[in-house]
């Protein structure tokens, strides 16, 4: 019989009281930021929730990696130089970040509503404005970065595929702050136009074929008001193409790329189309704030 | 003992209903019941508390913050655990609470720490990274007390924690709440069942359609009352009765097939105690009838 004595023991750990720093309503929002983009980009959730994500990512590089692979294809032959896919082209083409923005701002908005989970989130220290910014912060990080990183493989791709890496550098100087800014303009816009459409109801289906369906339909009433007045073949343009909602972010960014509205835009031509299309911008921008603002004045 | 909630002519309406009436409240830290039928206007008073609602006259003070100057400094030192369902479905229990820990001001690390721990707390410790949607009912209460504590808030809002549980869950519940005052942490506790504030508060608060009714310590409403049942069975009350008025004692049957007999020291005791045996009787019980707050709160609300 052995003789040995336990000296195991168990110990209830209770509750031990927190005495070390802590943040006030800034950390809270920061926190909230985190979490909605790590919701956003499927970070610690099932593999099915990364797929939109990384499958976006994987789009919006391919126009990149065809042009670098181009570019060094034709290299020392007449056609060097050939440009696929130019940096004010690539900014904001790809309907799949529409896509994503549709499915990824009502799935970090709406189920906080859904779920209730809203009274919770206000029972912390931060406001209605942090969580709304907190939201739009998450999604345009998202929009941003897909805008912007894919940008950055087609620069560094043409610059090591050209003949003097240096001198592609002081050729294209310019593009180092367009590019940016414009993917900074659009990723606002769909930002605030995904949160605005996502605050408004609480099922992330209605909220992400809203989203569609407004851009959509915007488009095709611009489209159908255009070609109607023949705005799209003569060089005068068409005022009424400033409806497409879709479109605004990318005069934006021809404004910033060029100066002026591109050519190829049904707006070319158009008196003041510059001057328009800024206002247009912002006047979405405005009415999604004050939306935002509006569903989260006061806290649930 | 010092005050953690300190309400003067708190008035609240919405629309044509008034949800508080005029309320003034002066609330120690411990354990505080806030008992009051569905409407009294308890969660209404969480609300106020936590500065998600303006009220219409008076002033709120909470952990010694006045909430109309600084809700987020109020809101940063209280804990919300809501009556209703409000956890993100399709996320683990480790992740909602460490989420809320960090909404409540602690460093990342600090609050996956402390999720961990008070996870293991409310017994989930084995659960934590199962999603809360696949949770029963006593689960995603438990989730929700471990949301609420886990910045280590001076004060606990525990709006009806123990609704929609069984009895197991329920007494599960009320003993984690009970722990957490004895750990220091000031806990008001919202409820319509009356007995779950007689067994774990210190303080009791009665609100009846938005007016205060009680506000007093619980141990000065459940005095006792002078009188002790005897249980003898249904059919010998009245020979018991008789035989106990014979010797001078005043007795009345309560309707259950007991007798509440008015006693004036351990010598009337003596005297039942005897009698019940000269009648060869069967003494089932033989107990000191205390007050429960369903007296009291009989007593204090005209609308119940």
């Amino acid at each position: 019989m052995s003789s040995s004595v336990s000296t195991g023991a168990v110990y209830d750990r209770g509750y031990r009281p927190y005495d070390g720093p802590r943040g006030g309503r800034r950390a809270a929002a920061a926190a909230l930021y985190r979490t909605s983009l790590r919701r956003a980009v499927g970070l610690r959730r099932p593999w099915r929730q990364k797929v939109a994500p990384a499958v976006l990512l994987g789009i919006a590089v391919i126009p990149a990696v065809i042009n670098v692979g181009i570019g060094y294809l034709t290299r020392g032959t007449p056609a060097e130089g050939f440009e696929f896919i130019t940096y004010r082209e690539y900014l904001g083409v790809s309907s799949a970040l529409l896509l994503f923005v549709a499915l990824v701002a009502p799935d970090i908005v709406c189920p906080d509503r859904r779920q209730r989970v809203l009274p919770l989130i206000f029972a912390r220290p931060l406001t209605g404005r942090d969580y709304g910014l907190a939201k739009v912060g998450a999604i345009f990080t998202c929009v941003f970065a897909f805008s912007f990183l894919p940008q950055v493989v087609l620069y560094v791709g043409q610059m090591l595929v050209s003949d003097g890496a240096l001198d592609y550098l002081s050729d294209h100087t310019a593009v180092l702050w367009q590019v940016p800014i414009a993917a900074a303009a659009l990723a606002l816009f769909y930002a605030l136009l995904g949160v605005a459409v996502a605050s408004l109801t609480g099922r992330r289906m209605v909220a992400g074929a809203t989203l569609l369906g407004i851009t959509l339909v915007s488009s095709a009433i611009a489209g159908i008001l255009v070609e109607a007045d023949g705005g799209d073949t003569v060089p005068t343009g068409h005022a009424a193409a400033l409806l497409n909602i879709l479109a605004l972010p990318l005069r934006i960014r021809d404004l910033i790329f060029l100066g002026r509205i591109g050519e190829d835009a049904p707006l070319s031509g158009v008196a003041g189309g510059g001057a328009l299309s800024i206002a247009a911008y912002l006047a979405v921008v405005a009415i999604c704030v004050a939306v935002i603002h509006q569903r989260y004045r006061t806290a649930e | 003992m010092s005050s953690i909630v300190r309400v003067h002519g708190l008035t609240k309406r919405y629309g044509g209903v008034t949800a508080l009436d005029a309320v003034d409240l002066d609330l120690p830290a411990g354990r505080v019941g806030l008992v009051g039928a569905n409407g009294a206007g308890k969660t209404t008073l969480f609300r106020l508390l936590l500065g998600l609602s303006q009220p219409d006259a008076g002033h709120v003070e909470v952990c010694g913050v006045d909430v109309a100057a600084d809700p987020i400094g109020a809101r940063s030192r209280i804990g919300y655990m809501p009556e209703h369902d409000c956890l993100p479905l399709d996320q683990t229990a480790a992740d909602v609470v460490a989420t809320f820990g960090e909404l409540g001001g602690l460093p990342v690390r600090a609050a996956r720490q402390r999720a961990s721990e008070v996870l293991d707390l409310v017994g989930l410790d084995e659960a934590r990274f199962r999603p809360v949607g696949g949770f029963s009912t006593g689960m995603r209460q438990r989730t929700k007390l471990a949301q609420a504590i886990v910045a280590d808030p001076e004060l606990v809002l525990l709006d009806e924690p123990t609704a929609g549980l069984d009895p197991s869950g329920r007494e599960e519940m009320l003993a984690l709440v009970d722990r957490l005052g004895g750990f220091g942490v000031a806990v008001v506790l919202a409820t319509h069942l009356l007995d779950d504030v007689a067994r774990v508060c210190d303080h009791v608060v009665m609100l009846d359609a938005g007016r205060l009714v009680t506000d007093a310590p619980t141990e000065t409403l459940l005095h006792q009352t002078g009188t002790v049942t005897v249980d003898v069975g249904p059919a010998a009350v009245a020979a018991l009765s008789a035989a106990l008025a014979a010797r001078g004692l005043r007795a009345s049957a309560d309707g259950s097939g007991s007798l509440e007999v008015i006693v004036t020291g351990d010598h009337d005791l003596d005297t039942i105690r005897d009698v019940v045996a000269e009648l060869a009787l069967p003494l089932h019980r033989l107990t000191n009838r205390l007050t429960s707050l369903d007296d009291v709160f009989t007593r204090s609300t005209p609308t119940s």
